[in-house]
């Protein structure tokens, strides 16, 4: 995807969240066996599902919990590119944002 | 002329391979060059049957002198203590291993079976194995944690899955001429000198491990194999990135995770599904971080790392 595709995208998914799309926070997968578990459903999405993508991985686009966790830290993101580059989920994200697959 | 003896327990012949692999020094240099007389070795000994039982039995009465006892593989305690699964000229290999022992100048234990019982002693254990002076991290194993061979050292451990064919050579070679009592060893009894870095030393991946930029798929041409892939390499105590393997690469040079087989605890989580090529965590966070750091400095560094991350970092640089 060019620059300009993941900047829209980005903007397409940060109104979707805006607009009040209620997506799966809970439960923080404790351990990677449960993290396992929500990778299984993702894979199980055809491509085109993004809303389903959203929700099952948990988005929001503000940090998240007690320790306000955010994409910024996570080891999937890519600072420079502003991208999730977790295979399962490969979508351009904002550094404020954050989901349940959050790992540092 | 130093005697050197290699026996071989409950093993997959990895580390004889491996030594027989050796180029600095090689294993004919060690001959050649460096004074050993190799009694026997399972891949290069010349005796059988009889005969070997009568050299075995000559170095324990002292007919010939044992300068080095080495062992290859596990003690093999099953079953029930009697050792009856690994038999050897003639009676259970335990029985040759501690009258050997005895007698010996110096033991050394090859690989992570001989140190501390390796794959074969993973839970449940069916053979009863054990190192010869470790189990896993418990001091003790088969000699038990007080044995020290004549010339008042412990068994000296060189550990690897198997170990580096030059680790071995130049470790005999020191023996052999002399300098045991030279080599500072730590707390598992490794030879400092290979054993106090880190297998992350020297790896072509530090700058994404230090900027914290993950490799996620096996193949990526950029990214660290610790955050995600189950990478070993920041806890491990090895020179597989300083002492290359076939003077060529290592594990994490070529892309695949360091699996820690230094460490007593190799393989780790006793190889339960889900647990090997992939980094443990707890809440997000690595259940093992690298050697030294606790949880509050791993995030605080890697918020500073993400933020400090040069563009460079993400795109791939290990291009043909």
């Amino acid at each position: 995807m060019s620059k300009e595709d993941d900047d829209a995208l980005r903007e397409k998914i940060g109104k979707m969240m805006a607009d009040g799309l209620q997506t799966q926070t809970e439960p923080f997968p404790k351990d990677n066996f449960q993290f396992e578990e929500i990778l299984k459903e993702l894979r199980e999405l055809e491509a085109g599902e993004l809303e389903k993508k959203l929700v099952i991985s948990g988005f929001v686009d503000h940090p998240y919990g007690e320790d306000e966790q955010r994409c910024l830290e996570c080891m999937y993101y890519l600072v420079h590119r502003k991208w999730c580059d977790l295979p399962e989920l490969a979508v351009p994200v904002d550094p404020q944002w954050w989901c349940r697959l959050w790992r540092i | 002329m130093a005697n050197l003896l290699w026996l071989q327990g409950g093993a997959c012949s990895g580390n004889t391979m491996s030594f027989l692999n050796a180029e600095e020094p090689s294993a004919c240099d060690l001959v050649t060059d460096f004074g050993i007389n190799v009694l026997w070795h399972p891949s290069l000994g010349m005796e059988l049957g009889d005969n070997l039982q009568q050299m075995l039995k000559d170095c324990i009465s002292g007919s010939i002198k044992l300068d080095i006892f080495v062992f290859e593989g596990t003690v093999v305690n099953a079953p029930n203590g009697t050792g009856e699964w690994n038999r050897f000229a003639g009676r259970p290999m335990k029985e040759w291993v501690r009258e050997l022992s005895n007698v010996a100048d110096i033991v050394v234990a090859i690989g992570d079976c001989a140190t501390w019982g390796g794959i074969p002693a993973t839970a449940p254990n069916p053979s009863d194995s054990e190192g010869l002076q470790f189990l896993k991290r418990d001091h003790g194993g088969f000699l038990g944690k007080d044995f020290k061979a004549k010339i008042g050292l412990p068994v000296i451990n060189i550990p690897g899955c198997p170990a580096h064919p030059d680790w071995v050579t130049q470790i005999l070679v020191a023996v052999a001429t002399g300098h045991a009592g030279d080599l500072a060893i730590d707390e598992f009894q490794r030879p400092k000198t290979f054993f106090q870095s880190f297998t992350q030393t020297g790896c072509t991946r530090n700058m994404h491990f230090a900027y914290k930029v993950s490799a996620t798929e096996f193949g990526q041409r950029r990214g660290c194999l610790f955050y995600d892939l189950g990478c070993r390499g920041p806890m491990t105590h090895s020179p597989c990135n300083r002492i290359l393997w076939n003077r060529q690469s290592s594990k994490t040079r070529a892309g695949m995770p360091c699996l820690g087989c230094t460490e007593p605890e190799f393989p780790f989580f006793d190889l339960a599904p889900g647990t090997v090529f992939k980094t443990q965590t707890v809440m997000g966070v690595p259940k093992d971080l690298p050697a030294g750091v606790d949880k509050k400095g791993y995030i605080k560094l890697t918020a500073a790392a993400k933020t400090a991350a040069p563009a460079w970092a993400e795109e791939d640089i290990f291009t043909v």
